[in-house]
């Protein structure tokens, strides 16, 4: 026996530690850390931490919150598509312009040549020349604007995306918070009641079990009659937990659930009127454009002829400025929709994150509440123990330990053996 | 007199307080503690922390708004450095006094009392002076409290700046090197939730899995490094006749700072 106990006080019961000795002077500590991880309870703390990474995982899917450097490579990559698509543009209505021109020069010198015009083609190209100018200049002020209409209305409409985006998500927040902490009150009242229900019995025991006189039979039935107990409240404890667990995976479910429908009606209202404020400025721009002023007439041009190149000239703007519009109407459309992944990237999609953090906070509050049931009941051990031997002080988790009693596996076989 | 910060629990604002000389062989019955939450709740430092949480909130917003033209996770720890800077100065400003008054509470109780070392009440499980109620009682008068004419008796308890250590080469080595690990193993078992679909059994399984993959990398990169500083405190400890040694940010008033040695001995 005397052997055993010079191994060391890892065998508690039979270690006796000269607590007055020169390099422990009344001072123990234990590590904490390390005893919670042989605590019965321990368990259901894994389950937390397994329950926290499966909403992490979860978070890495489709609504992971991108990293930095993916949200530079897909801005990148919008802000790309949103030049290429302005020079696209630009391309197709710097074609259509010449491809127009040349149509109604060719019809101008027609009527021309028809009406007896000598150099009829000179003539024709002189007048449409000064026509294509004018147009080109219209059409690229009414590009520009247009552009710039568009840009300050699409960052407004990002705006009121963001704004709505949060305040739902807040919402939705606060109703989850507020559910978490109904369950936690709830389980706080459970275990509560429990200990209350077998206080008197407990007590009976543990003053039973404090005296030094028991024979070893009765102080094991004792500390199982106590382990059995402590089973059964973590067993009631454990099935509440998990009710409130389901109950608030349905309820999150929901909430998130009318968030979600809430935010897409926002949203298509914002779209909807963010697009009809687009058709109507296109439709504007679109009648200024038609009104601009036929080729300039020639003097010696009967009028009749005169009336017939203006018919022309009317005709081919009017054909031009429908097929132009198609083309802004597409510019618009891919622009508005480029400018709206841009607005997800930045801001839904940080609020998707935001709900992936509020539920690991709940569960990280409840992981911290049953963290923090254990901690008091291994340092209620701790004092008991440090009592028993005659510490004066008892540190937890130190940083490093050249001298004192490290009464760690002391409480590790205490908490181990009340339990077995 | 050398001095160090100490952060108090509610608001964790850095407190100035003056580190012991050298150990000798007293008796360790001097160890007293506070809860310090009980002088966070007097109303000069609620005051504080109200003006200091307004400033905070007001900061949030600016931060919010400069980190949406981050695009790089170099510009995003910028910003963040230079937004906890400001915190900081800030916090130094507002709650300096406050503190000061307190540390001077502090060590005058200590000194009635005989203590070589006050540490928070979170680490003490058992035993030691309580001298919250007097420190308390202390700061509700306005008398002014004067500094000690003398240093804190020598005490066999030390303290080393973990934080400080934190910046080692080996630490920030092994802190990289799990970092990238971490990213790594989400991105895996993030496809491999995935593919569970809503298989919940399966779904835990993976999670379980991960946070295993997660603690067996943590006990292989980072464990080493952190048991061979402990190894080296103690070492450095034991040679200056500490018997224990606890994280700074524990000490609120005496106890002997070891952390340049320490610093010393793991850059060689």
């Amino acid at each position: 026996m005397l052997a055993l106990c010079a191994l060391g006080p890892t065998l508690s019961g039979c270690s006796r530690v000269d607590v007055n000795s020169p390099q422990i002077r009344g001072i123990a500590y234990v590590r904490v850390d390390d005893v919670v991880r042989h605590d019965p309870m321990y368990s259901q703390l894994s389950r937390i931490d397994d329950a926290i990474a499966m909403v992490d995982l979860a978070g890495s899917g489709p609504r992971v919150p991108h990293s930095a450097a993916q949200i530079a490579l897909e801005d990148a990559r919008i802000r790309a598509e949103v030049a290429a698509a302005r020079a696209r543009t630009q391309q197709i209505v710097t074609a259509k312009q010449r491809e127009y021109a040349a149509r109604e020069q060719a019809a101008v010198a027609a009527a021309l040549a028809a009406a007896g015009v000598r150099n009829a083609s000179n003539v024709a190209a002189a007048m449409g020349h000064a026509s294509l100018q004018q147009q080109g200049v219209a059409v690229q002020q009414a590009g520009r604007d247009y552009a710039a209409f568009q840009q300050s209305v699409v960052t407004q409409s990002n705006g009121a995306v963001r704004g709505i985006v949060q305040q739902l998500q807040q919402e939705a927040n606060q109703k989850l918070q507020a559910k978490a902490m109904q369950e936690e009150q709830r389980e706080t009242n459970l275990s509560l009641q429990l200990s209350q229900q077998d206080a008197t019995k407990r007590l009976s025991i543990q003053t039973k079990l404090s005296m030094l006189a028991l024979d070893a039979a009765t102080r094991r039935q004792l500390q199982a009659q106590l382990a059995d107990m402590l089973r059964r409240e973590n067993a009631v404890l454990s099935a509440q937990r998990a009710a409130d667990r389901r109950e608030f995976a349905a309820y999150r479910a929901t909430v998130m659930a009318q968030t979600n429908e809430q935010m897409q009606a926002q949203l298509s209202r914002i779209r909807t009127e963010t697009q009809a404020t687009l058709a109507a400025r296109r439709n504007e721009v679109g009648a200024q454009l038609r009104g601009l002023a036929a080729p300039a007439s020639v003097p010696h041009l009967s009028p009749a002829t005169q009336a017939q190149i203006r018919s022309i000239a009317q005709q081919f703007q009017q054909q031009y400025q429908s097929d132009i519009e198609g083309v802004l109407s597409q510019y618009a459309q891919t622009g508005y929709a480029l400018e709206a992944q841009y607005a997800t990237l930045h801001g839904a999609d940080a609020a998707a994150s935001g709900a992936t953090a509020q539920e690991v906070a709940v569960l990280q509050q409840r992981r911290q509440t049953l963290y923090n049931q254990i901690l008091d009941q291994v340092e209620r051990e701790a004092q008991r123990l440090a009592k028993e031997k005659g510490f004066r002080v008892v540190f937890s988790n130190v940083t490093a330990a050249p001298g004192g009693y490290d009464m760690t596996n002391d409480l590790i076989h205490d908490i181990e053996s009340e339990h077995e | 007199m050398k001095k160090h910060l100490i952060p108090l629990l509610v608001v964790g604002v850095a407190l100035l307080t003056a580190a012991a000389p050298a150990a000798t062989g007293r008796d360790l019955t001097d160890i007293g503690y506070i809860d310090q939450s009980a002088i966070a709740a007097l109303p000069a430092y609620t005051n504080v922390s109200r003006q200091l949480a307004a400033y905070k909130a007001q900061l949030d917003r600016q931060y919010a708004a400069a980190i949406r033209n981050a695009h790089t996770n170099q510009q995003r720890q910028q910003i963040g450095a230079q937004f906890g800077q400001r915190f900081n100065d800030e916090q130094r400003t507002l709650a300096g006094p406050s503190f000061m008054r307190a540390q001077l509470a502090i060590a005058s109780v200590a000194s009635t009392r005989g203590l070589s070392v006050v540490v928070d009440k979170r680490i003490i499980i058992y035993g030691g002076q309580d001298i919250t109620r007097d420190v308390v009682r202390l700061l509700q008068g306005s008398q002014s409290i004067l500094p000690l004419g003398t240093a804190p008796p020598p005490s066999e308890v030390g303290f080393v700046d973990q934080s400080a250590l934190a910046n080692s080469p080996q630490v920030k080595a092994a802190s990289a090197q799990m970092a990238a690990y971490a990213e790594r193993e989400r991105q895996f078992y993030g496809q491999q939730f995935t593919r569970a679909g809503s298989d919940a059994a399966k779904q835990q399984q993976i999670a379980a899995a991960y946070n295993k993959a997660m603690s067996d990398e943590q006990n292989q990169v980072l464990k080493p490094v952190v048991d061979h500083a402990q190894a080296v405190t103690a070492q450095i400890a034991q040679r200056k006749g500490l018997l224990l040694i606890i994280d700074h940010a524990d000490i609120l008033f005496g106890g002997t700072d070891i952390t340049t040695d320490v610093q010393n001995a793991l850059n060689k």
